[in-house]
């Protein structure tokens, strides 16, 4: 299982990478967007494998809060740009 | 002991789904092409690494079930989301 946390960690690696490197906004949201849903499936893992249930419970709670923040979060976004536009 | 190989197993799949979705994330395609390889991707494997983890520890089915269907329904809503905002926003520019 420590071999399987090391494997995420790597692959949790590259969305970061990617929102460090690219400054388009929307690349950004996306890249975040992949670290939210990876980070909380890595909270569940350690969940599992400390045999701790309430880390599993705010692993859950971050996965549907925190996609439904990233999606007002872009709503926000693009009014932003359509007043800036106009 | 079948049960710890097949849930080995789900687990391998799942971070292989990741590592070959995210990859497409570092080229210089359309953001309509990443998100697209990035939502299908990443949602089946996260689903396959929680399978991994049901077959484990069984007792905590309601939570992890209650993890699989926030997967699945936020991400593809996500997904229309971030190509709906994301397209609508270009044509400003």
């Amino acid at each position: 299982m420590n071999l399987v946390l090391m494997a995420m960690i790597l692959a949790l690696l590259i969305p970061i990478y990617e929102a460090w490197r690219d400054d388009e906004v929307w690349q950004r949201m996306l890249a975040f967007a992949s670290i939210a849903t990876k980070t909380s499936v890595m909270a569940l893992v350690i969940s599992v494998l400390r045999d701790d249930w309430m880390i599993g419970i705010v692993a859950v709670i971050i996965l549907s809060v925190g996609n439904a923040a990233l999606m007002l979060l872009a709503h926000v976004i693009k009014r932003l740009n359509d007043v800036s536009n106009q | 002991m079948l049960i710890n190989i097949l849930s080995y197993t789900f687990i391998g799949l799942g971070i292989v789904f990741w590592f070959w979705g995210t990859s497409h994330l570092l080229g210089n395609r359309s953001i309509l092409f990443k998100l697209h390889s990035l939502s299908v991707a990443d949602t089946l494997g996260s689903m396959s690494i929680i399978i991994g983890l049901l077959l484990r520890i069984p007792s905590e089915w309601p939570l992890l079930i209650l993890a699989i269907i926030s997967l699945a329904i936020w991400n593809t809503v996500l997904g229309y989301v971030l190509a709906y905002c994301s397209s609508s926003g270009d044509s400003y520019e």
